[in-house]
């Protein structure tokens, strides 16, 4: 089986300051990945250069075998969607704020179908109900704001998600909902950095970066 | 009818009122008061002279050197006034302020006013100072605004670019709210011309003996060539700046230092 997603980076960087060596790693489809390590490990820095939003690296990233630099940036943006720590949404309603991004050429190219119908599901198994559409988008609570930002993501049908502590400033209960909601609606691959540990038990493989380094663990649990 | 010189003289006395006014309140402005007089009176006795003797020549060569200096000059003092990317902004204002030009003067020139000869000094010059001066100003706000619209709200950017967003995509929000503050004062001010103000061209014109009627044609021609570059002034000007601010993968550049 080849990888979905090949990271082969020799020297990884913040800025201009080296962070981690010798990654060299392949993820398969459908795989859940927690990268776990110190605050300034160079977590944030691994998870935005899969997405071209970090290129201080020496080395090549491959997305089902051709290099990220060779996409156009919105694009492979569009396949691998990175939902962040505290989410923007923006002023208007939630509906308005999912809609948005339907506009953008590179998603008017993908085939969304059913997407109302899809949206609609996410907001049940987020535990939203569906009179959140019109509610106004700054007005929500973190976690309201936290769970929409996810839906904007996940209607898009992406193939990667990258997710960077997106629980980290909720509490254990609307963690716990997010971690099954992407564990059951989401079929496609997870890279997730998280400090939570009701994520750390239930996530099969996870990156170690410490001290310059990065472990890859696989456990069958 | 002429001002004599000894009527300027009289005119440049009313300045005594500021004068008593800022003593009685002990107001540090006096000084300031002369310098700005004394710098208006320089500067514009040369230009006067200047402009007498371009007038005098009508020699169409001269007036466009005259024109080229201008625009330096705009492209110039806007460069000074914008203290963001300085070292993209030069090429970013030429175009910008050249596109607004070559668009909006040979359209008056060739097509509304047909003066004869074409580049007679006494249109080209004037016409030209005010949509030069419109734009560079204009373009001044929009370039300001965006930047402030971009990194007041760098998440809003980021977000966009994370889920599929194109450069121009993501910065069109900030693109619009520029276009906006440049371009909704203008339109305002041009809705209550006549009522509130009688813009300075038609005042000068009405002074320099022109029927009222001449005056108000002139005025609306202007309005509409001002307004014209302006737009397109601020829509290249940002949109330059937007290719030059942001790399292939749609990351800021970082100011260098």
């Amino acid at each position: 089986m080849t990888d979905l997603l090949s990271i082969r980076i020799s020297r990884l960087f913040y800025e201009k300051k080296h962070l981690i060596s010798d990654i060299d790693l392949g993820v398969h489809s459908g795989e859940r990945i927690l990268i776990v390590g110190a605050t300034g490990s160079g977590k944030s820095s691994l998870l935005n250069a899969l997405n071209l939003m970090n290129l201080s690296y020496h080395g090549e990233i491959r997305f089902e075998g051709k290099a990220l630099t060779d996409y156009p940036p919105h694009i492979l943006r569009s396949r691998i969607v990175m939902v962040m720590q505290e989410p923007w949404l923006g002023e208007g309603t939630v509906q308005e704020v999912l809609d948005e991004a339907l506009g953008y050429h590179a998603i008017k190219k993908r085939e969304l179908n059913g997407r109302e119908r899809k949206v609609s599901e996410l907001l049940h198994a987020f535990e939203l109900s569906e009179s959140y559409l019109g509610q106004k988008a700054d007005q929500l609570s973190g976690g309201e704001k936290q769970r929409i930002a996810l839906i904007r993501a996940l209607q898009l049908n992406p193939e990667i998600l990258l997710l960077d502590e997106i629980t980290s400033a909720l509490d254990q209960k609307t963690s716990g909902i997010i971690s099954d909601c992407i564990f059951t609606n989401f079929p496609g691959t997870v890279i997730a950095i998280s400090h939570d540990p009701l994520w750390q038990d239930r996530w099969q493989r996870s990156w170690t970066i410490a001290g310059g380094t990065l472990t890859d663990n696989r456990e069958v649990k | 009818m002429d001002i004599s010189y000894i009527g300027l003289l009289l005119a440049m006395l009313l300045l005594v009122f500021p004068l008593m006014i800022f003593s009685q309140l002990k107001l540090k402005l006096s000084k300031q008061l002369l310098i700005s007089f004394g710098r208006m009176i320089g500067q514009l006795a040369l230009i006067g002279l200047w402009l007498q003797f371009l007038l005098d020549q009508e020699d169409w060569r001269l007036t466009l050197l005259w024109v080229a200096v201008m625009l330096v000059n705009a492209i110039m003092t806007l460069r000074g006034r914008l203290r963001f990317q300085r070292r993209i902004l030069v090429p970013v204002l030429f175009a910008a302020l050249g596109t607004a030009s070559l668009v909006v003067m040979p359209w008056i020139l060739f097509m509304v006013v047909r003066p004869d000869p074409l580049f007679s000094a006494k249109f080209v010059i004037p016409i030209y100072g005010m949509v030069l001066g419109n734009s560079m100003n204009s373009c001044a706000l929009a370039l300001e605004r965006f930047e402030s619209g971009l990194s007041d709200n760098w998440k809003a950017y980021y977000t966009r670019l994370s889920l599929g967003a194109t450069l121009w995509e993501a910065a069109l929000p900030p693109f619009r709210k520029a276009m906006q503050a440049s371009l909704l004062p203008q339109l305002l001010t041009i809705a209550s011309m006549g009522v509130v103000s009688l813009p300075g061209m038609m005042t000068g014109q009405i002074l320099g003996g022109s029927s009222a009627i001449v005056a108000i044609k002139y005025q609306m021609m202007v309005m509409a060539a001002i307004f014209s570059a302006v737009t397109l002034a601020d829509f290249v000007a940002i949109r330059l700046y937007l290719v030059r601010r942001f790399n292939r993968y749609y990351l800021p550049i970082q100011e260098l230092k």
